[in-house]
């Protein structure tokens, strides 16, 4: 009999670990500590043998029987643990739930982005009224009085301000740099500021023209500047906005309120500079205009133009929106179009 | 403007093998801006001349014929051609398969491949002027009239390129990029630049020299706008082509050869770039006369516009009245006619301004006054009149000066400029020898004299005329000549003078970030111009609104006051696409009051502050839980942005909103904004139809940044508290404000009571009319022990009996 206890205990032992399941685990248990399991069975015939061997035959048939219960309880658990909570066919395919939906206007979010960039190189950010006069928007900017810019056609002017001297009519700004003065005039240099904020032009529109657009101006200010200090500025601004090195070139170009001033290019991104139908085949493309501030300006600021100098530059951040996202159509921007701003979270 | 490279050859020796992409790189670094590199001749590939050996009618059509071409090399090749001026023996342009053309110079360009036409084989195509793109040079008298070549004496199978002198390079450059540098309007500036690049000798113009006697006079009455004319007075001359070398160079400019006359004063401007005219010397009576017009005068022009002058304008006059409109077009009575042989030639100088005011007066801005609107200088006259009597005498051998008159009112002075050396040094920081600045200047016309530390620079007379002026443009002459490539970026220095805080700034920016990120709204942005439609749905008056004189549109001539309007519109725009949304805009708006003069006493500027708007749009939640998501957004702002908090009041209900549902926001005694729901009668007006809208504004101006982050820390509760909502029956107009101070005010219901939240209120079936039901959470708990559940409900019970007596609540039965 003590053969037959240790053969089904050892039978049952192997069964338990083979077992794959709860299933097959409580299948084991009554094939063996059930009521007709194979151990339960045996305490039947413990009457049957001789009295001495009695005791001993059934305390090992119960620690048998107890062992095998012991080891289903242990792989059980065991089991529990291993297995899933769910069924096997549970689709982790399916999307995900999408977060309470809302978004900044990719604009802002390109402006914040160059907020901080150059917060952290110490510039302060400025911010002014949108209606100036011509005093502001030209005079001060050293803009020859016959400028073709002052003319009604390129510039918003206000009903009953639009004759008159040029302190006197009134516009919507057609670009930031009279701010710049004004901040300038109300201010101690040395200066380090940026200054973003919309801009105004009375033109015909279409995917590459718009009336309203955003502007990005930075400007410093100090004793011993060399318009080299600009390109710093500059690739601040571009390894920001394209998260790495992009290569720039300055070169000639003329703006009444910089001297000498440039236009400056950056590598086109769509192709990589080897030429594309984008970049016009030439691998650059115009992103911003840069350059001193004229001595005119910074007289016009109330500085002295032999003690100061600065760098300047004034970004359109509509297009580098576009170039950095693929946008083909600048007035997307002011449409409030959600099918569209929704895409920029 | 257009510039053909081997023009540009004429006046500087630019060596065969020049790297054409390397000059067009550098000029746009240095000089101005070259857009495009155009090599000519590939227009014109696979395309040859041919001639006509025999004509034969084509058996299925009309119209066309069989032509037998001769393309050289011996072959004759069989082309289908519709010309009505075919002619055997005829030299034409054939372009043959893989040759681009437009169809009658139209759409798009046409790959040219071996077809049948009607049934019969044809080699390419015999070509008119304009499918070619040489309509211009070669302009066709009527239709299906076929390019005649006949005159061009070359052999059959001669490239067309060749033939007609199209191997050459054009350079296209962006005029804005040299609205500063009067000199460069022609290709004799471009070449001088060039020159100055690439240290290359510049050929000089001969200036024209004559020792005729007469009489011949030019009389300049207005010395303020006419600094110089040359009259040149001539005989000989007749009205025939010019030369095919002078109308090809003409066409490549961009411009149309129309007659040797004409021709010779268009080639001028273009090379030199002064302009010149030409007029009919008989037709002139007694002698020229400049001078401002009478108020009031007439004037016919060469385009039959008869204008009405004004004493600001300047005229070219005979004894009789004025023939030319000065430096921007000529009159009709002089022009140049078919049987003119006798011209006076004008080479002139005119001021600027002037010349630009005029031209935009009249809206007649031609070739000649955009370039004297830049300010030419005057020693220019010079180089123009060489080149014009050059040309006169070339085409005109018997031609005869019968008169001339060089009246030079007024010398250019050219600039004179002194520049430290050391201030030089530390504006370009980095160091050139004194001979490397002396070079780049020299090269470019300029004088220069250095003593010790003093640099005296005499600039050109082509960059005297308000191009060079300071110290600054002599820094930026010898940088770009240097090569704005070859400077180190240099880094600034840094001096701290302590952290920037700008609390206004960043408050603005923390509210649209609280609003997009927390309270999931889109940010918009819309124009400063409303409609006038959402001016009169949602403001429903112009009082104190700013216009613009030049609108983007007639219905866009107000200004914004007030964000909403736009909101309404963006709001009724998105309807089509979403039926549950919220956006809002942070912009600025304008008022026409309290003008003030912050930065200058002599300007005077309107009110303008930053408002922010928002608008809650949807058709599938119902009115309260739209009011409670915008009230939310609200009155949690100040709390997330570290602001102020403001406080709702009902004072004055803002004249869109529903009659009920609206709030004034206040911060302490000054309203700062609205918020509520879009009447309906509005919403039908602004074309939003199914949404339902809450709409808020708020003066970001007003708002108050909290100097540092303000909360209050509690401990944590030490025994357990529960949540026990109730539900009872109140009257359908009992506030919650009150309901809420009822309980926690100043003798709160139970001593136990920790808060009391709204959990919801409905109307419905199962409430009697004129009740709601509204559900309470009341907050439980005892700082001293955990509470019993009998404890519990008494506290409960104790709210409920205060309810019952204040507010006159039932406790609601199922």
């Amino acid at each position: 009999m003590k053969d037959k206890i240790n053969s089904i205990l050892s039978e049952a032992k192997n069964k338990i670990s083979e077992s794959a399941s709860e299933g097959e685990l409580q299948n084991v248990k009554s094939a063996y500590i059930g009521k007709q399991g194979s151990l339960s069975l045996l305490m039947k015939e413990i009457p049957t043998l001789d009295v001495s061997l009695r005791p001993e035959m059934g305390k090992l048939l119960n620690q048998a029987k107890n062992e095998v219960k012991e080891l289903i309880d242990e792989k059980r658990v065991e089991l529990k643990l291993k297995a899933s909570e769910v069924s096997p066919d549970f689709d982790c395919s399916v999307p995900g739930i999408m977060p309470s939906g809302g978004g900044l206007h990719p604009i802002t979010q390109m402006c914040y982005d160059l907020n901080d960039a150059f917060r952290s190189m110490g510039f302060e950010i400025f911010e002014e009224d949108e209606i100036t006069s011509e005093m502001y928007a030209f005079d001060k900017l050293n803009f020859p009085p016959n400028h073709p810019a002052r003319e009604s056609m390129d510039t918003y002017w206000l009903e009953g301000h639009d004759s008159g001297s040029t302190n006197e009519k009134l516009c919507l700004r057609p670009h930031l740099t009279g701010g710049s003065v004004r901040y300038m005039q109300t201010h101690k240099p040395p200066y380090r500021f940026v200054y973003p904020g919309r801009v105004y032009r009375n033109e015909t529109t279409d995917s590459h023209h718009e009336r309203a657009f955003f502007q990005y101006e930075a400007l410093i200010v100090d004793k011993d500047i060399t318009f080299t200090s600009g390109k710093v500025m500059i690739q601040s601004i571009l390894s920001k906005v394209f998260g790495r090195h992009v290569p720039v070139r300055m070169r000639s170009g003329f703006f009444p309120f910089v001297e000498p001033g440039f236009e400056i290019d950056m590598e086109c991104q769509v192709c990589g500079g080897k030429g594309c139908s984008v970049c016009k085949h030439v691998g650059w493309i115009e992103v911003m205009p840069g350059g001193s501030p004229h001595p005119n300006v910074l007289r016009a600021a109330g500085l002295d133009p032999d003690e100061y100098t600065g760098f300047y530059v004034n970004i359109g951040l509509d297009r580098l929106v576009m170039m950095r996202y693929g946008v083909d159509d600048v007035r997307l921007f002011h449409s409030a179009d959600l099918r569209f701003l929704k895409q920029f979270r | 403007m257009k510039l053909s490279l081997s023009w540009i050859k004429d006046y500087v020796n630019i060596p065969e093998d020049a790297d054409l992409k390397k000059l067009a790189y550098d000029l746009t670094m240095s000089t101005v801006e070259v857009e495009d590199v155009e090599d000519l001749a590939r227009r014109f590939d696979n395309m040859l001349v041919g001639v006509i050996e025999k004509i034969e009618p084509h058996p299925n059509a009309d119209r066309l014929r069989v032509c037998k071409v001769d393309i050289g090399g011996g072959e004759i090749k069989d082309i289908v051609c519709g010309g009505i001026n075919l002619k055997e023996g005829m030299r034409v342009a054939v372009s043959c398969p893989g040759a681009v053309v437009r169809w009658h110079g139209e759409g798009e360009p046409v790959v040219i491949k071996n077809s049948k036409l009607r049934g019969v084989e044809s080699y390419g195509m015999i070509c008119a002027s304009d499918e070619i793109g040489l309509g211009e040079l070669f302009p066709a008298e009527q239709e299906a009239e076929i390019l005649d070549l006949s005159a061009f004496d070359v052999p059959a199978g001669t490239s067309l390129a060749d033939a007609l002198d199209m191997n050459d390079v054009l350079l296209e450059i962006d005029n804005k990029s040299m609205t500063n540098r009067p000199d460069l309007w022609g290709h004799y500036g471009i070449a001088r630049e060039i020159a100055a690049l690439y240290d290359l000798p510049l050929k000089e113009i001969k200036p024209f020299e004559t020792d005729v006697q007469s009489d011949f006079k030019v009389e300049i009455d207005a010395p303020d706008r006419c600094t110089r004319y040359i009259g040149v007075e001539m005989s000989g001359v007749s009205v025939k082509p010019s030369p095919y070398k002078m109308q090809n160079r003409i066409w490549k400019a961009g411009m149309r050869p129309i007659n040797a006359l004409v021709d010779i004063t268009n080639y001028v401007m273009l090379a030199v770039g002064n302009p010149t005219h030409a007029f009919d010397a008989d037709n002139i009576t007694d002698h020229i006369v400049v001078r401002h017009a009478s108020e009031g005068e007439k004037l016919l022009l060469l385009n039959d516009n008869e204008l009405t002058l004004c004493d600001d304008d300047l005229v070219i006059t005979d004894s009789e009245g004025p023939v030319a409109l000065a430096g921007v077009m000529g009159g009709a009575k002089d022009s140049i006619l078919p049987k003119t042989e006798r011209v006076i030639l004008e080479v002139a100088n005119f001021e600027a301004a002037g010349i630009r005011r005029t031209a935009l007066r009249y809206d007649t801005r031609t070739e000649a006054s955009s370039r004297y609107e830049k300010a030419i200088d005057p020693e220019r006259c010079d180089q123009a009149l060489a080149l014009s009597m050059h040309y006169f005498m070339e085409l005109y051998p018997e031609l005869k000066v019968t008169g001339f008159c060089d009246n030079y009112v007024k010398k250019l002075e050219r600039a004179q400029i002194d520049v430290s050396l050391a201030w030089l040094e530390k504006r370009l920081g980095k160091h050139l020898t004194d001979d490397e600045i002396r070079g780049k200047l020299e090269k470019l016309g300029f004088e220069v004299q250095i003593d010790g530390d003093n640099m005296h620079v005499t600039a050109p007379s082509w960059r005297s005329t308000g191009d060079i002026s300071i110290k600054d443009d002599v820094m930026e002459e010898v940088a770009r000549m240097y090569g704005y490539d070859n400077f180190d970026a240099t880094p600034f220095t840094t001096s701290f003078t302590g952290a920037i805080n700008q609390k206004d700034k960043n408050l603005v920016r923390s509210i649209k970030e609280y609003l997009a990120i927390r309270c999931g709204m889109q940010e918009v942005y819309t124009y400063p111009w409303m409609n006038d439609v959402f001016v009169n749905a949602v403001l429903q008056n112009t009082d104190g609104i700013l216009r613009l004189s030049t609108p983007p549109a007639p219905e866009l001539g107000y200004i914004r006051s007030s964000l909403l309007p736009n909101l309404c519109e963006a709001v009724a725009k998105n309807e089509r696409y979403f039926n549950d949304f919220s956006i809002f805009e942070e912009a600025q708006v304008f008022f026409d009051r309290n003008y003030t003069s912050v930065y200058d006493e002599t300007e005077s500027l309107p009110e303008q502050r930053r408002h922010i708007g928002a608008a809650f749009a949807s058709s599938v939640k119902n009115i309260n839980t739209l009011f409670r998501e915008a009230k939310g957004v609200l009155e949690y702002m100040p709390r997330y942005t570290h602001m102020e908090a403001y406080e709702f009041r009902k004072e004055e209900k803002p004249v869109w909103a529903d009659n009920v549902v609206w709030l004034n926001i206040y911060l302490g005694d000054e309203k700062i904004g609205d918020m509520g729901l879009v009447a309906k009668k509005v919403s039908m007006e602004c074309g939003i139809k199914n949404l339902s809208v809450m709409l808020f504004e708020l003066d970001a101006t007003k708002l108050k940044p909290l100097a540092s982050r303000t909360n209050k820390f509690t401990h944590l509760a030490e025994y357990p508290e529960t949540d026990y909502d109730i539900s009872m029956l109140f009257n359908a107009d009992a506030a919650w404000h009150d309901i809420y101070d009822a309980v926690m005010g100043k003798k709160k219901a139970s001593a136990l009571l920790k808060d009391a939240s709204f959990v919801d209120e409905y109307r419905g079936k199962q409430i009697p009319s004129g009740k709601k039901s509204v559900t309470i959470r009341l907050t439980i708990g005892s700082d001293e022990k955990t509470l019993t559940s009998q404890e519990i409900e008494n506290a409960a019970n104790q709210v409920m009996k205060k309810l019952s007596k204040k507010m006159n609540a039932e406790l609601r039965t199922q």
